[in-house]
């Protein structure tokens, strides 16, 4: 059993300076409905703080599917990727933070891959398009996803001045997110993302 | 009238009808002309739609082909971590190849994050970048404007997995496409595709030339509809269909635009229209020309009527040519018809002026002109001409005896006779009975003659009138211009004497003109004259001449003869004045008074002496003889049986009927009745049959050849049988000689008179005679 631990915010969280303060974070559409798995990250200014690597983070290949489709892991983490099928699975990655191709030709047949850059690694299949699943290399401990209600709220933070950066699977922005400067004393901030549909698998003919 | 005024009716029909065609025909070439530019119109859109509609599938299929080949580049692995990873060389080497392939020079990557990567130097950073919004917005296809030349832009998302950018194919729509379009139409169209990026539209490598805005305002408002509409395009009036093309970025528009010139798309409906037009005017000429000949064939007929009516006008006589039996043929039927009329009433009134209107023969004024006409020739050239004066013997006895209507019979017989024996000359009727002829002669005098005797021999002939057949005769009196008469009242006055001269001559004859007849004339004139005095006058005296009966030998009777003692020329004989007397009509009151005047002196006769008298047909049919007779016995107290009334066989001339009639009248009387002169003129034996005769006189000149004539012997002889066996007597008239009395006896003559017993004596001789008792017959064998 693969224990998949999620980089909480309350985990994160424990690093916190004395001097705490709250953080909200909204995220909406264009139509102004909540965005939920939307990942947020709170930089302070000058006072960042990466979050501890530690523990195994897993994305297995099923029923021609990554799970979890999207995985937060901290900066150094290593990500092992069973191949649950029986068929073969080509995963790979062109991302800039980390680029890995794993040819895994059997069932059963498990690598592990270590993260030691943060950004965004898309994670695709060579042999399957529609596989798709994301891995997001947070160097901050203020990460955390949206909830239904599309908030994600930091208990701690060591407050402003400092930026708030929203990325999401399927954001439409040029850099792939949205960042907005958090100024001192503010605690709440609202960003409206503007969504892609899940791509849909490519046909060749169209 | 609402055509201009034609003088003439064959124009205004021609050019009414020809106008009228010409309206007709002109509108049905011009709908034909329309139908036609219409069709080829409408074929020419129908093309440039199918050509619209081809070219559709020739984009998609193009599109197509590009896209598979982005998607296939876009998929592939290394090309994918190229990307991903930014790796120009590859990427370019990659895109190179790709291009290569598709003979397409622009392709360029966009990446998500909006870098470009292009193997087209010519396509600037920025206008790429423009491609990524659409892109973002998912647009894979459409037509864009790059390095300012409309491009079909296809692309397809690089996923690795996730969107990392674009492959983008963006080939100029160049001719090479366009002319492939144009080769698979099936008209020689022009494609071009435009786009408008901003500002102008601009054109690939079509074939149109830039648009003006106005021609791009036109297009682009029919490029909705989907219909083709007409507009200039490079100066030339042409058929375009625009068709809208996918734009791929916003604020950008993009069409395909077929043209077809229009002169072209026409050229063969204008070689059919100009052979229509052609056809047209053909046809209107031929209309022309046909209007004009059916109108020339209704009005040529009524241009020859009214020449005709014209020339009518003007006195001629004109007929026109009737063709068919169509009204304009009825009309000119009738024309003819009414010239017709007109010539037949002009010549009767011709004829009335100038002709007689019973015989038909010209009258005394158109004879008039003539004989002025033969006169000139006659001066002009010296020839002879001859007039023929005649007039029919007896005809008022005719007229009196039958009546008028017998009378004009025998007139117009006697016309047609002279017309036909005297064909080639002048034949007139001057009046009554009166006819002239008129000769012309040349050197042959003798041809005077002959006429004479053949217009002679012509009226002889016997004719039946009113079922009585009897023979006109004619005498003629000649005078032969110009020695007879230098004009033609002095010609014509002297015919007329040569006339009385051939009535005297013995009728049935003809004579000429002589100086002395002219004398005789006045002469006859003075005695016509004379002889209206003479009863008043008391100039007459009867001699009696007597009968001595053969069988008594002596004297049975007297025949009172008529004397007219002339206070200036004496005695005048019965033959000179007893014509003149019957022609005027004084016979009547002279006979009335012979008969009164010897019925006196017979009263005084011894009783067994009978007294005779000479009656004329004149008094016969005009006198009212019985009368006459019936008075002057009552007056002298004679025994009716005692007067013999002696009548010529002429009186029966004027119709036997009345004449028997008066006969027996006269019989009932008592009256004797002896026909005298028996054996000449019209002797006739039916005569005999039909009345009762007491007496034949046999004609003196039997007796003067009694004794030289082998014939006159047996007709003597002939007669007297012929009276005996009829019961009736004879007496020989001009008995002179002895012989003849023998002769006479031997054929058994009842009585005589002549010289060889007695001449004619006065009342005082008779007397004597009666007192003498010398009433035996001396010395007679």
């Amino acid at each position: 059993m693969v224990r998949i631990i999620l980089g909480s915010v309350t985990a994160l969280a424990l690093a916190a300076p004395a001097v705490a303060a709250p953080l909200a974070v909204r995220v909406v559409d264009a139509a102004g409905k909540p965005v939920r798995d939307a990942v947020v990250t709170f930089y302070p200014n000058g006072q960042a703080r990466a979050p501890r690597a530690g523990g195994r983070y897993v994305i297995s290949q099923k029923d021609l599917q990554f799970h979890p489709f999207l995985a937060v892991v901290p900066v150094g983490a290593e990500v092992s990727f069973p191949n649950l099928d029986n068929t073969r699975h080509h995963v790979y990655s062109f991302s800039p933070a980390k680029r890995f191709e794993l040819k895994l030709f059997a069932k059963d047949q498990s690598r592990a891959v270590r993260f030691d850059r943060a950004g965004v690694v898309p994670l695709g299949c060579n042999i399957h398009d529609q596989m798709t699943a994301f891995v997001v290399v947070t160097d901050s401990v203020w990460t955390a996803r949206t909830n239904a209600q599309g908030v994600a709220a930091f208990a701690d933070t060591p407050g402003g001045p400092g930026r708030v950066t929203v990325w999401h699977p399927y954001l439409r922005a040029p850099g792939g997110k949205l960042q907005q400067a958090l100024a001192a004393g503010q605690t709440r901030l609202n960003f409206s993302a503007r969504l892609r549909p899940p791509a849909p698998a490519m046909h060749t003919d169209y | 009238m609402p055509m201009g005024r034609f003088r003439s009716l064959s124009t205004r029909l021609t050019v009414q009808f020809a106008l009228l065609f010409a309206v007709a025909m002109l509108g049905v070439s011009a709908a034909l002309s329309t139908f036609i530019a219409g069709s080829a119109s409408r074929h020419v859109a129908e093309q440039l739609q199918s050509s619209g509609a081809v070219y559709d599938r020739l984009w998609q299929q193009r599109s197509r082909e590009l896209q598979n080949a982005a998607q296939l580049l876009a998929r592939d692995f290394g090309f994918r971590a190229a990307v991903a990873s930014a790796d120009a060389p590859t990427i370019q080497s990659a895109l190179d190849n790709a291009a290569a392939r598709l003979k397409v020079r622009s392709a360029f990557i966009v990446s998500a994050d909006g870098r470009v990567t292009s193997i087209d130097g010519g396509i600037s950073p920025r206008e790429t970048e423009r491609l990524w919004a659409p892109l973002d917005e998912g647009r894979l296809t459409g037509v864009s404007v790059l390095a300012g030349r409309p491009r079909q832009i296809v692309a397809a998302p690089v996923m690795a997995p996730n969107l990392i950018g674009w492959v983008v194919f963006a080939p100029t729509l160049e001719g090479r496409e366009m002319r492939s379009l144009e080769r698979l139409s099936a008209i020689p169209l022009h494609a071009a595709v435009l786009a408008r990026s901003g500002g102008a539209w601009t054109e690939a490598a079509g074939s149109v030339s830039v648009l003006s805005p106005q021609a791009a305002a036109s297009a682009e408002r029919h490029m909705a509809t989907g219909a083709t509409f007409q507009m200039k395009v490079a100066g030339e009036k042409s058929i375009v269909l625009a068709k809208p093309l996918p734009a791929f970025a916003p604020g950008e528009r993009a069409m395909l635009m077929l043209t077809y010139s229009k002169a072209q798309a026409l050229a063969d409906a204008r070689v059919l229209q100009a052979a229509l037009a052609v056809m047209t005017l053909l046809g209107l000429l031929l209309m022309g020309f046909a209007t004009w000949r059916a109108a020339g064939r209704i009005t040529q007929p009524l241009a020859r009527l009214d020449e005709a009516a014209g020339r009518l006008a003007s006195g001629e006589h004109v007929q026109v040519r009737v063709r068919g039996s169509d009204e304009l043929a009825r009309l000119a039927a009738s024309f003819n018809e009414m010239v017709g009329r007109i010539v037949e009433r002009e010549q009767r009134i011709t004829q009335l002026a100038f002709n007689d209107v019973l015989t038909g023969l010209p009258n005394r004024t158109m004879f008039h002109q003539q004989l002025d006409q033969l006169f000139r020739t006659s001066e002009a050239n010296g020839s002879l001409f001859a007039l023929h004066c005649l007039d029919l013997d007896q005809f008022k006895v005719i007229n009196d005896t039958l009546g008028h209507p017998a009378g004009d019979a025998l007139l117009i017989e006697t016309a047609q006779r002279l017309r036909h024996v005297a064909r080639g000359h002048f034949v007139g009727r001057l009046g009554g009975d009166e006819f002239v002829v008129l000769q012309s002669v040349g050197v042959d005098r003798d041809a005077i003659d002959r006429l004479a005797r053949d217009i002679i021999a012509a009226i002889t002939v016997p004719v039946t009138i009113d079922g009585n057949e009897f023979v006109p005769s004619t005498s003629i009196g000649i005078a032969i211009a110009p020695d007879d008469g230098r004009d033609g009242g002095t010609l014509l006055r002297n015919a007329d004497l040569a006339l009385y001269r051939a009535k005297e001559a013995g009728r049935g004859t003809y004579a000429f003109f002589e100086e002395s007849l002219n004398k005789r004339a006045q002469e006859r004139r003075q005695l016509e004259a004379d002889l209206r005095l003479a009863l008043e006058r008391g100039e007459f005296e009867l001699h009696y001449q007597p009968l001595f009966d053969l069988e008594k030998n002596r004297v049975c009777s007297f025949e009172a003869l008529l004397r007219w003692n002339h206070p200036k020329r004496g005695q005048i004989s019965p033959v000179d004045f007893v014509p003149v007397a019957e022609d005027t009509g004084l016979i009547v009151a002279i006979g009335a008074w012979v008969i009164r005047e010897a019925c006196a002196q017979a009263a005084r006769w011894p009783a067994d002496v009978r007294i005779a008298v000479n009656v004329s047909p004149v008094q016969f049919h005009r006198g009212a003889l019985h009368e006459t007779i019936l008075r002057a016995l009552a007056a002298s107290g004679l025994e009716p049986g005692r007067l013999e009334v002696e009548i010529t066989e002429s009186i029966f001339l004027e119709g036997s009927e009345t004449t028997l009639r008066l006969l027996h009248a006269l019989r009932t009387l008592g009256v004797r009745v002896a026909l005298d002169d028996f054996g000449t003129g019209y002797s006739s034996l039916s005569y005999l049959q039909s009345f009762p005769f007491d007496k034949l006189k046999i004609d003196r000149s039997f007796i003067h050849n009694l004794l030289t004539r082998d014939g006159a012997s047996a007709i003597v002889r002939a007669i007297t049988e012929l009276a005996h066996a009829l019961n009736i007597e004879t007496t020989a008239e001009g008995v002179e000689e002895t012989a003849q009395l023998v002769e006479l006896r031997a054929h058994g003559c009842s009585s005589v008179q002549g010289f060889l017993f007695a001449e004619p004596m006065t009342v005082s001789d008779v007397e004597q005679l009666f007192r003498d008792d010398r009433l035996g017959i001396r010395n007679v064998a």
